[in-house]
């Protein structure tokens, strides 16, 4: 929580825990999965793939906070280091590393196994997210060759 | 009738040809058929010991490879083969392959294969990796659960599918790993999804129709539970609506429990046995109580699934101390007393031993390095807790609990000896910090709340292989192991225990004293379950698959080659094992000359 002047610790609880009972209230899990996915590909007309907070270092704070908030840790790590699912933090993407591509995967879900979080999410609570995993300093180099 | 009938009939010497004769026909029967593997455990008490003696401490050394084969999938290869007649049976993790292999002819091609779609959003839902723990045959059918929720029957002589059955709801966490126990016409299967807040249950499905005959919860009331005043009594509480009363209001619904392991049965008290996984999510404080039955192990009737007892190993679980670890069935002498009893080695690092007709608790004491409880106290079935080692988000980090959630044991079952009346296990050495944070419930994704790092035990090693002596209560023998041990076991008449390792070899040692017989390297870390079998040739042979996985394809660092999007650091507490390991699912068979 520490460096977040502008939105403190507080407030990204409460944001925290409204979003969580909105998505607990209001999703019908009919539409959070198959159709989110197999709808894979367009745009939700509202949403312009370009993130609104690229690189700003306190909404990635917030996005760290939600990225607990919203179980993504539990399935991609702690830090997002991968776990059951890939890492986010090797600054290598599946589905494309550019705003809209992973704006898209946490939106519609991924079919081998990512949720679709559209149907939970405020957009703006998703580019928060968005901009945490484009936080990660550009990994080592040497990250995919291991020496002993 | 099975493949290779014939060859079930002539593998065999002539005393014993009428039993065969009968057991042919009923695959249950066959378990007592020590050249065949017809279930998970090898028979229903769950010993995994074959009476086969051509192998033997003075000859293993000889040991070589006969045959193996890349099943074609990467994910975490636990479980085991079938062997029933001339056919071995493999079932991979998902996509659930199920492959039937000719073993009269060289090379022991395919007779068929059977592919069914498993959705890919199990992947996602599986908590631990994609794995299957196997099958089981019964009536010529080999019956197994997909990953996405459904058991399916198929034909054991042709691969034709019977039924398919949707048993768990994939969008609410729930996926299906365990391998099922068929009893008369009943297939008993449960769900996985303890991390996702699932509710735990299992359910007795009609052999022949896949229809669900009964459903019966872990946690919730005690209709849900199938407890019934005349028919259900608790060792150590009156009472009613036990597994609803330890819990906060409706924390039960998603309060996990769920069954994803292993189950026997002792026909005579025509009982079931199971035990069950942790409660949802891990920061306790989200769940005062006992949580019943929660970390418990369930004695049910198949037939209709009424509990008849149930006792918890771990009241209030605060470290994931899942008890879903195999429940073995055997009789002891203790105190002068012979008793019928049930062995099981839980996550929490206690061996338990208890009257199976009663649930009462015989004895518990520790089989690996224990802190977080000093004993289990016999006169009421509760551990004695250390309150410096409870967890909580009002206690911020708890140092240093033995052992780590992988558990003294986790899911590799071990095996007991009728012969030399030892228990053969293998365990993990490592404790763990745990800080718990709140846990926010949203269907489909996982439910935790909880950070745990790893470190090494005492000693420094990470695993250890070793036989315990349940009279007694202590270890005969150990073997230090430098990785995690992950393994099932595998303990013959020919006085010889078979286990692999995360570092990818498979051993023998003398059933006796642990002297190291021979090992040879499969090429990936193994987490499956050693069998053993007579081939069509009249030998003996052990069968085990490679396929490095499980819990450790999570937080081992980079052994994962086939995405390359998907690069990570090492392990803190394990950095090299990527050094000796990769993902890779293979099934090999090893016999003399």
């Amino acid at each position: 929580m520490r460096g977040v002047r502008s939105f403190p610790a507080v407030a990204v609880l409460l944001l925290l825990r409204a979003s969580v009972a909105a998505a607990q209230q209001a999703v019908p899990p009919t539409v959070r999965y198959d159709q989110h996915v197999s709808a894979g590909g367009s745009a939700p007309p509202a949403v312009v793939p370009r993130n609104p907070f690229r690189g700003d270092s306190g909404v990635a704070v917030q996005g760290s906070q939600l990225f607990s908030g919203f179980n993504c840790d539990g399935c991609h790590g702690g830090g997002a280091a991968g776990f059951v699912g890939p890492s986010m933090a090797d600054g290598r993407w599946r589905y494309g590393g550019d705003d809209g591509a992973i704006f898209m995967s946490i939106f519609y879900g991924r079919p081998r196994g990512m949720p679709a979080f559209g149907g939970a999410l405020p957009a703006e609570t998703i580019w928060r997210l968005v901009t945490y995993l484009q936080s990660f300093q550009p990994p080592d180099s040497t990250i995919s060759t291991t020496s002993w | 009738m099975p493949p290779g009938s014939a060859n079930c009939r002539i593998a065999v010497p002539l005393a014993m040809l009428i039993t065969v004769l009968v057991a042919c026909d009923r695959g249950p029967a066959l378990a007592h058929d020590d050249g065949q593997w017809t279930m998970p455990g090898k028979d229903y008490a769950a010993t995994r010991f074959s009476g086969l003696t051509e192998i033997t401490a003075a000859n293993a050394k000889d040991l070589h490879a006969t045959w193996s084969f890349s099943t074609g999938v990467l994910g975490g290869h636990e479980g085991q083969p079938l062997v029933v007649g001339s056919t071995m049976y493999v079932v991979t993790p998902w996509p659930n392959v199920l492959y039937a292999f000719d073993l009269t002819k060289e090379g022991y091609p395919l007779r068929w294969k059977y592919r069914p779609f498993v959705d890919p959003q199990a992947i996602g839902q599986a908590c631990c990796d994609i794995v299957n723990r196997g099958a089981f045959h019964a009536d010529g059918k080999i019956v197994f659960n997909l990953l996405d929720g459904h058991t399916v029957a198929v034909d054991a002589a042709t691969g034709r599918e019977i039924w398919k059955t949707k048993i768990a709801d994939l969008n609410a966490g729930e996926t299906t790993p365990m391998a099922p126990l068929v009893v008369k016409d009943r297939v008993i299967v449960g769900n996985s999804g303890g991390e996702m807040g699932v509710r735990g249950w299992v359910k007795g499905l009609d052999l022949n129709t896949g229809a669900i005959v009964w459903t019966g919860y872990s946690i919730g009331s005690d209709a849900d539970v199938l407890a019934s005043p005349g028919t259900f009594k608790a060792p150590y509480h009156d009472g009613r609506e036990l597994a609803l009363d330890s819990w906060p209001k409706d924390g039960w619904k998603h309060g996990g429990a769920p069954a994803w392991g292993w189950l026997s049965y002792d026909a005579e008290l025509d009982l079931v046995y199971y035990g069950t996984g942790n409660p949802a999510p891990w920061n306790t404080e989200q769940r005062r109580g006992d949580n019943r039955w929660a970390t418990s192990v369930l004695a049910r009737h198949p037939g209709d699934g009424s509990l008849v007892w149930a006792y918890q190993f771990t009241p209030a679980d605060n470290w994931d101390y899942d008890s879903t670890q195999e429940m073995i069935l055997t009789e002891l002498t203790l105190s002068g007393e012979r008793r019928k009893v049930l062995v099981h080695f839980d996550k929490n690092g206690f061996a338990y031993v208890l009257d199976r007709t009663t649930g009462q608790l015989l004895s518990a004491e520790p089989y690996v390095p224990v802190n977080w409880a000093r004993r289990v106290d016999l006169a009421t079935g509760r551990p004695e807790v250390d309150s410096t080692k409870l967890t909580g988000v009002t206690r911020g980090i708890t140092k240093d609990i033995c052992p780590s959630l992988e558990g003294g044991k986790n899911q590799q079952p071990a095996a007991w000896s009728p012969v030399t009346q030892l228990f053969y296990l293998s365990t993990s050495n490592l404790c763990m910090d745990y800080t718990a944070s709140a846990a926010s419930y949203l269907a489909g994704t996982p439910y935790v709340g909880a950070t745990t790092p790893y470190t090494a035990g005492p000693g420094g090693h990470l695993g250890a292989f070793i036989a315990w002596d349940p009279v007694k209560a202590k270890r005969a023998w150990e073997i230090p192991e430098p990785y995690p041990v992950w393994s099932g076991v595998l303990t013959t008449a020919g006085g010889v225990v078979f286990y692999g390792t995360l570092d990818g070899w498979f051993k023998a040692v003398d059933a006796r004293t642990g002297a190291p017989l021979w090992k040879f390297k499969v090429g990936s870390g193994v987490i499956g379950n050693p069998i053993s079998f007579r081939g069509p040739d009249g030998k003996q042979y052990v069968a085990v698959y490679a396929g490095f996985g499980g819990d450790w394809f999570l937080i081992s660092g980079d052994v994962r080659s086939d995405d390359p999007a998907d690069v990570r650091a090492p392990a803190t507490f394990m950095p090299d094992i990527a050094r000796h390991t990769s993902q890779g699912g293979m099934v090999w068979v090893f016999g003399l000359d």
